[in-house]
């Protein structure tokens, strides 16, 4: 398995070499994806399309989904990392996995136990775990509703 | 940069290593540091310890005292632990246990034998943060099931080692509260997310610890630490009190300094349980036969033994010693009557990113529990959205809230097919590749980790650098099989060199054949201990 262009030494190049063997596959076609950002390049390595449908990652807006209130210099950060880590995901795009079937996890039995239910021994170091507490209650803030 | 411990010498009745059986001879391998003169290692320490307490030649509370003070003198080095219980707690154990004995009660396989515990493993007792700000404090109701299951067979609990929050890196710089040094090369890492059981291992301020492994946090660590790690079969230790990350490719794994020691506790943690409905009924064989003496073994043990040495593993972007040690390590093995080919698996590089993908998905979905409400440290606000977001913002580190956020990305609506779909197929090509390599071969061995240890730095900026020293182990997560580490060989580095770890793979529910192929390897490997140079002087005797 031979390495995307040169081989740079130093810690990354391990990673482009390891990724480069099916992305110079001859028989895979790819369009570029019709980006409004700029494309971040690693390396000699650029970015391969997905359907045309899926959008780059808006920090932001996944910030919001996520419940993580990100302050914005680490939206700023986090951005570049993670367009490249998507990126870099991309190629699974590339693959033929027509016939293929999902695994959702290594074989494993099916094992339920009885639907009978039993006393929970530890209650009240459970209870005592919880910030907000006004027995019988957990105290939230108000819930507004969405505008 | 030597650091020499200037330290009282211990009392002379507090107990060293003990040699249970020696090898005749000693040679150094070419690829060994030049000076090495100690004795071959005993083939387990639990087995010693066992004995050496039943034949009354050391109390429990004389090895507890030799290890804690070991302990003492290299954690201001080491930071390996998070938690450490009052003294006297376990001297009271380490008392009753003592008191048990000379009573001439039966006692359990794990009797008076320390084990340090991975943070993201609930213990009742004890603090448990995941490695994380967002349950800095927070103690669980319950000890995870492995956990009890120690603590049933007689193990006493040493305390909780430092990881990468959550389970999520590869160097246990990811963690909220410190960073763990390589006890082999203090401005080293000992490898993540179970770096602190391995650097604790590693340094002998336990015999055994627990760790997890989700794409290689117990493999990798044993790796870089020079200890051994295994990771068993996807179901065959209950995940009941394991931290979730990824649920499809969690295991809770084990570090000793001898496969045996790793072995036998796995023995004591295995089976179904019944809080785990992915905890697999089959039988736990009892893979402590295995663990004889090496004057017992005939002269081709291995005889007739298949052995895999997996091309992609052994090619570009792999250091050169790696290489090297991996090739010494096969001829070992044909020494010792094993047929070794080379195997191809195809699309073996697919794996990384198909796992990253899954991985990610899956912890974001895992870590919406943290949500500051029923547990774990909240930051008020006026309105519920507003708490979760700034709870959780406070509590966790980048790197967790970037993987969330990828996650979040792959499982958005209309992503799923492009992402998480696709990685699971990729998953099933991978497990059909492994199955199929394993139809000829009966262990597929390969490095655990293409370099030895990194300093302290080196990868913290470059997630792509990070993930891409993953590609030895994550497959193996993604085809749910069982792995054993065993350290084969050193490369230049530190002061006395950086220990080089065998990644051998078995089929699943092979734990039993993968550790009795170790144990004789290890048995018969002609080399130095791989004790660290820091307590080298200690342990020399």
């Amino acid at each position: 398995m031979g390495g995307v262009g040169a081989m740079v030494k130093g810690a990354s190049y391990s990673y482009a070499v390891f990724c480069g063997s099916f992305l110079r596959s001859p028989r895979l076609s790819f369009s570029i994806h019709n980006k409004k950002k700029k494309l971040l390049k690693f390396r000699s390595f650029s970015s391969k399309s997905t359907c045309s449908s899926l959008q780059p990652p808006d920090v932001s807006r996944l910030a919001k989904t996520a419940q993580i209130s990100l302050t914005p210099d680490e939206i700023e950060e986090f951005a570049p990392k993670i367009q490249q880590v998507i990126d870099w995901f991309g190629q699974l795009q590339d693959v033929d996995l027509q016939s293929v079937e999902p695994s959702i996890r290594a074989e494993t039995e099916n094992n339920l136990r009885d639907n009978v239910p039993e006393t929970f021994d530890h209650r009240d170091a459970m209870i005592g775990a919880v910030p907000s507490y006004e027995d019988p209650y957990i105290k939230v803030p108000r819930v507004l509703s969405m505008d | 940069m030597i650091l020499t411990l200037q330290t009282p010498r211990p009392l002379s009745r507090l107990p060293r290593f003990l040699p249970f059986s020696t090898n005749a001879s000693i040679t150094l391998n070419q690829s060994q540091p030049a000076t090495c003169t100690s004795p071959p290692p005993p083939y387990s320490q639990i087995l010693s310890t066992r004995h050496s307490l039943l034949s009354r030649q050391f109390s429990a509370a004389d090895l507890l005292r030799s290890h804690l003070h070991r302990l003492n003198l290299t954690e201001p080095h080491l930071r390996s632990f998070l938690h450490l219980p009052d003294p006297s707690d376990l001297l009271a154990q380490a008392d009753s246990l003592d008191r048990r004995i000379a009573a001439g009660e039966d006692v359990g396989p794990l009797a008076g034998v320390l084990v340090a515990v991975k943070d993201n493993i609930c213990t009742a007792d004890m603090p448990s943060t995941g490695g994380s700000r967002i349950l800095e404090g927070y103690r669980p109701p319950f000890d995870a099931t492995a956990v009890k299951r120690a603590k049933e067979l007689g193990a006493i609990v040493v305390g909780k080692t430092n990881l990468d929050e959550f389970g999520m890196g590869s160097t246990t710089e990811g963690s909220a509260f410190q960073v763990t040094a390589n006890p082999w090369d203090l401005s080293r890492v000992p490898g993540g997310s179970s770096g602190g059981s391995a650097a604790a291992v590693s340094a002998r301020q336990c015999v055994v610890s627990l760790g997890s492994d989700t794409g290689g946090s117990v493999r990798q660590p044993a790796s870089f630490c020079g200890v051994v790690g295994l990771k068993p079969t996807y179901g065959r230790v209950s995940r009941f009190g394991l931290m979730a990350y990824a649920s499809s490719l969690d295991t809770i794994g084990c570090f000793g300094s001898s496969v045996a020691d790793a072995g036998i506790l796995l023995h004591a943690i295995a089976g179904h349980d019944r809080f785990d409905a992915t905890s697999s009924n089959q039988d736990v064989p009892n893979f402590l036969s295995h663990f004889v003496s090496a004057s017992s073994f005939e002269s081709k043990p291995l005889k007739g033994l298949r052995v895999g040495l997996i091309r992609e593993t052994i090619g570009d972007g792999v250091d050169a010693g790696v290489i090297s040690a991996i090739h010494s390590a096969a001829s070992h093995f044909e020494e010792l009557g094993c047929s070794v080919n080379e195997v191809s698996l195809p699309s073996f590089s697919l794996g990384l990113p198909a796992y990253y993908i899954l991985a990610s998905s899956e912890s974001s979905s895992n870590l919406s529990r943290y949500d500051g409400i029923r547990y774990g440290n909240q930051v008020y606000a006026d309105e519920l959205d507003s708490l979760y977001g700034s709870s959780r913002a406070n509590g966790f580190g980048s790197e967790v809230k970037m993987r969330i956020l990828m996650g979040t990305y792959a499982l958005s609506a209309g992503y799923y097919d492009a992402y998480y779909k696709r990685a699971q197929q990729v998953r099933t090509i991978i497990r059909n590749s492994f199955t199929e390599a394993l139809n000829q071969n009966d262990i597929l061995i390969s490095p655990a980790a293409p370099s030895p240890a990194y300093k302290i730095g080196e990868k913290k900026n470059d997630p792509l650098a990070m993930y891409a020293g993953d590609i030895m182990t994550v497959n193996v997560n993604l085809a749910g099989l069982p792995a054993l580490v065993l350290p084969c060989g050193f490369v230049e580095g530190g002061t006395a060199g950086l220990p080089i770890g065998l990644q051998m793979i078995g089929a699943a529910f092979g734990e039993e054949e993968l550790l009795r192929v170790g144990h004789i390897f290890e048995q018969t490997l002609e080399n130095c201990r791989f004790v660290p140079p820091i307590i080298a002087e200690d342990i020399a005797s």
